[in-house]
């Protein structure tokens, strides 16, 4: 019992520690650049070792009153402090750029990608990034540099995960010293569900939009008007409406032969809630891949058909936090958030 | 910890170990000719075959193992040494134990253990031997024993970048280091008894026997330095005083230990010479200083009534005393009964045929003083040789010598004319130490070297006192100006004959010397009072320990504020080049007509925020951030990029940007 409660003590004083840290430094908006301020630096083990083994020469050499003994320590104290100097160096300055986690699908192993720059033309060398209570991955940053780390996260169940913040971490060059920093950063991960189930997708749906055929000129349907988002070609901007000063719209249209679908969560059977959605979710993969339209509707949600990789992510987020809290809170389930 | 078997490693995972296992070997050899030799090569062995089981991935010993193997290194050290305190015990202790240690070492933390023992034998081999010509070899060990922590703490690093690394911060640390050496406040004492038995001694002992001389002129080593402050006596004057001996066996002269007169008073005649000796240490007691010194220069050191100085404890440190000298005395008391009774004193039936000469001689003599004449005319006119290899003595060394041999070494003459004197009634001593000395121009000292050693003898003569005599002079008149090498070549080891061979070579040599001896007062023996000296050459008015802390924290503040100013300055973003700030001011400039770009927009995205934001500036915005953008990411023209990038400011500098007409809807 004693045990659980000096673990519990020592959680308890980690969690105060991370609350004054994250009071100290406020939230970070990337990119961020690691600023003396919050740099944190304290002797490892070896340099704890280091110091003691330095006291012990600097009796030997006082006892003996031997010059060179004396002058050996001094060295070696002075090399430890600059051992400290560069290892807080080595984290000074380095711009956290952008970190994110994409999408992914549950029981497979995921990614939080975190691009550093090191904006100085000192080269960093053995920085190394971990989320709380996981592994470090190390990067050397040569001068005027990015680089892209991918710290992997398993994705167990589907959801969103979401990392509080990074630690940002170095023992280079003697590992004597390590250097630390926290980035306060919000990311979330969206764990869509496993995609799986045998169920043939059901052909055909009676749900159709209020679309009409636009014209003769080509034999696709004419789905309407939606807002511009990047990636849009040029052509199916509507630039008569853009130069009458309405926003930039983007005229959709239905490819000749395409299918339309709606997936229904509630025309499945399975008792198990997640292994519908295992099927619902293997459905919109396919659909997706077959280029064909598709919607999704769930108990209080609704998707209307449509197609591209954003509404193939907006069905699945929704797949994803059904019924969960995040769920609620995305309410129409027009979750666009990555 | 248990026993497993260790996966093969090669290349980047054998690297640390072998770099500890180097920094652990450097430690070795850098003591291994102080311990007895099985210890060292047990460590080395060991070393090999720890680096060799790495590579083939053998299984290592099992804890039991282990533990016998330690407790048996305890014992054999225990039996060899007697004690595990004590510099040369505890070294050979440590060494073989962290070579133990290696049977065990595969976390991370064995391995720096084993670059922190290499540390600790370079302690203990400083705490041994401070001469100059050992420093680059500690300094490769530092040098190694860092770049060791460097690959330990990063398997990744190549040699080269350890090197340049571990180098590289060392550098940076030195002035530091010489901040701290030359302010860290020392101790005047000890904190705990420090043990130097089992250590060599060296120089002249306290016994001479005909052939003990001779073996130290062999030795080119130093044995002092001497600066006179003012005019340095002439050459034949030049005798240093060790070890007075009084008591003959008739083959070996020994120094009587525990007697303890009062020193007669005299009066001093002729120049005073006032001179520093630096000695180097011998683990004797003896001071060696010119010929009669007038005083004890330390509170430790007591000057004897046979005008020898005697220090409290044996030189285990290089030191440096001032004394003050004269060449010619005159007694002012008779010789006390006991001194006259142990001055001519000789062991009874040996040496007949010397007896008998001295009686002859001393009878045809007027006085002591034309005895002692006869005497050296004796010896001059009666073939004797100066020489470095005489023959063996026989039993009766003295008669052997004068009648048969009748060649010998200084020894051989000063024993035999003490015996003539003593056989005659006149007390006399034997007086060992060294003679000359050569003179160092550039640092201005005399050096003596163990080679210089000599042996002569002092008589008591009537209304003089002791009165120094060197028979020697009588037979090689010559040994007073120059050393024993220009007369006899033969004396010189090897190395000293070719160190001697040129003049070019000789005065490298005396520069070395001149270095070692810079060495030695400055860093060697640079202690609280030297601290306090040069707080006062700073201009500190009666410096003490408080003024000394004063000095350090200062120093110590100085040098991180440098460290930090020069780290900030290197860790510092690069300033934006000319392209970086042409695009800031056109960001700028589009930022005040509307939305200023955020942190996250690249230069596109930012034209269509402007764009949707003033769609009458479309054009022309579009145009220049695209530009920029090609400039920036777009493959390099190398040829026009220098101007493309002037043009581009212009461009920027020329774009004007009306408010507009009508706010945006």
């Amino acid at each position: 019992m004693r045990v659980r409660a000096r673990v519990h003590d020592s959680m308890r004083v980690r969690a105060r520690v991370h609350d004054w840290m994250r009071r100290r430094q406020g939230p970070d908006v990337l990119p961020v650049t690691l600023e003396r301020r919050r740099l944190y630096i304290l002797p490892t083990g070896a340099g704890v070792a280091f110091g003691l083994l330095l006291f012990l020469m600097l009796l030997a050499g006082l006892n003996y009153g031997n010059s060179l003994a004396l002058f050996l320590t001094f060295l070696l104290a002075a090399f430890a402090l600059v051992a400290m100097q560069q290892c807080h160096r080595n984290l000074l300055g380095i711009a956290v750029i952008a970190a994110s986690a994409p999408a992914v699908f549950a029981r497979t192993t995921g990614a939080v990608h975190l691009t550093l720059a090191n904006p100085a033309r000192l080269a960093r060398a053995q920085v190394e990034a971990a989320m709380a209570q996981r592994a470090a991955v190390g990067a050397d940053l040569p001068a005027h540099e990015r680089r892209r780390l991918e710290l992997p996260l398993p994705a167990l169940t589907r959801g969103i995960v979401r990392i509080e913040r990074l630690r940002l971490a170095t023992a280079h060059p003697f590992g004597l010293f390590r250097a630390w920093t926290w980035v306060h950063t919000p990311i979330e991960m969206m764990i869509y569900p496993r995609p799986h189930g045998a169920l043939p997708m059901p052909a055909h749906s009676g749900h159709k939009s209020g679309a009409r055929p636009r014209g003769g000129s080509d034999a696709d349907e004419w789905l309407g008007l939606r807002p511009f988002r990047d990636g849009d070609s040029p052509r199916q901007v509507d630039w008569k409406a853009y130069a009458r000063e309405a926003p930039l719209l983007v005229k959709e249209y239905r490819p000749a032969g395409a299918e339309l679908h709606l997936f229904d969560f509630a025309q499945l059977t399975d008792p198990d809630t997640e292994a519908r959605l295992s099927q619902l979710a293997r459905w919109v993969i396919e659909a997706e891949a077959h280029g064909e339209r598709y919607g999704v509707a769930l108990p209080g949600v609704l998707l209307p058909p449509d197609r591209g990789p954003e509404h193939r992510h907006r069905c699945l987020a929704a797949l994803a936090v059904f019924g969960t809290d995040d769920g609620a809170r995305h309410g129409g389930g027009a979750g666009a958030s990555r | 910890m248990a026993a497993a078997p260790a996966p093969r490693a090669d290349g980047a995972a054998l690297r640390p170990l072998a770099w500890a296992c180097a920094a652990f070997a450097g430690g070795v050899l850098l003591n291994c000719d102080r311990v007895p030799a099985w210890t060292a090569a047990a460590a080395l062995l060991l070393i090999a075959w720890r680096l060799t089981t790495e590579r083939s991935g053998a299984r290592l010993p099992g804890t039991v193992v282990r533990a016998l193997l330690a407790l048996a290194v305890v014992a054999v050290v225990l039996l060899r040494f007697h004690t595990l305190n004590g510099l040369a015990a505890g070294t050979a202790l440590l060494m073989l134990m962290a070579a133990l240690k290696l049977l065990e070492t595969r976390a991370r933390r064995d391995q720096l253990v084993m670059v922190g023992a290499g540390l600790f034998l370079l302690l203990s081999a400083c705490l041994d031997r401070q001469s100059l010509a050992r420093v680059p070899l500690y300094t490769l060990q530092v040098w190694l024993c860092c770049s060791a922590l460097a690959v330990v703490a990063c398997a990744g690093f190549g040699a080269r970048a350890a090197l340049r690394l571990a180098g590289r911060a060392l550098l940076l640390a030195l002035p530091l280091a010489v901040l701290l050496f030359v302010f860290f406040p020392r101790l005047a004492g000890a904190f705990w008894a420090i043990h130097r038995a089992g250590e060599a001694q060296t120089g002249l002992s306290d016994t001479m026997s005909p052939g003990s001389i001779v073996r130290l002129v062999a030795d080119y080593d130093p044995a002092f330095r001497v600066q006179f402050a003012g005019r340095a006596p002439p050459a034949e004057e030049l005798y240093w005083r060790g070890p007075v001996l009084h008591d003959f066996d008739g083959h070996t002269w020994r120094r009587r230990s525990g007697v303890f007169h009062l020193r007669q008073r005299l009066q001093y005649l002729g120049t005073p010479y006032r001179y520093r000796v630096a000695l180097e240490p011998t683990r004797q007691r003896w001071w060696f200083a010119l010929d009669t010194p007038a005083q004890s220069p330390d509170a430790n050191v007591l000057l004897t009534y046979d005008d020898q100085l005697l220090g409290a404890e044996p030189l285990t440190e290089p030191i440096s005393f001032d004394a003050l000298s004269y060449t010619r005395t005159r007694a002012l008391e008779p010789l006390g009964a006991f001194g006259r009774q142990q001055d001519t004193a000789l062991p009874p039936r040996a040496n007949p045929r010397s007896l008998e000469l001295a009686q002859t001689l001393r009878q045809r003599a007027g006085s002591d003083a034309d005895f002692v004449q006869a005497t050296l005319d004796y010896l001059r006119t009666g073939g004797f040789e100066y020489t470095l290899t005489p023959q063996a003595l026989g039993a009766d060394a003295v008669d052997d010598f004068l009648f048969n041999t009748r060649a010998g070494f200084c020894g051989h003459y000063a024993s035999a004319f003490v015996t003539l004197m003593r056989a005659a009634s006149v007390p006399a001593r034997v007086v060992t130490g060294y003679l000359g000395g050569e003179w160092n121009p550039i640092g201005g000292y005399f050096l003596v070297r163990q080679s210089d050693a000599h042996a002569w003898a002092e008589v008591w003569l009537q209304g003089r006192g002791w009165t120094r005599v060197d028979p020697t002079a009588v037979i090689a008149p010559e040994r007073l100006r120059r050393g024993v090498f220009d007369l006899l070549p033969d004396a010189l080891a090897t190395r000293a004959r070719l160190l001697r061979s040129s003049a070019w070579l000789t005065g490298l040599l005396q520069r070395w010397d001149a270095a070692n001896a810079w060495w030695s007062d400055h860093v060697v023996k640079f202690d609280y009072s030297a601290q306090l000296d040069l707080l006062g050459r700073f201009g500190v008015r009666s410096p003490d320990a408080r003024t000394l802390g004063w000095a350090f924290v200062l120093a110590l503040l100085g040098w991180l504020a440098l460290i930090a100013w020069h780290i900030g300055r290197s860790a510092r973003p690069a300033p934006p080049d000319a392209l970086a700030r042409a695009y800031a001011r056109l960001c700028r400039k589009l930022g005040r007509i509307g939305p200023p770009r955020a942190p996250h927009q690249g230069p596109l995205s930012f034209a269509a925020t402007v764009s949707a934001h003033r769609p009458d500036l479309r054009h022309s915005v579009h145009a220049l951030l695209a530009r920029y953008a090609q400039l920036r990411y777009g493959p390099a023209a190398p040829g026009t990029r220098t101007q493309d990038i002037a043009e581009f400011r212009r461009a920027v500098a020329r774009l004007s940007l009306p408010r507009a007409l009508s706010g945006p809807q």
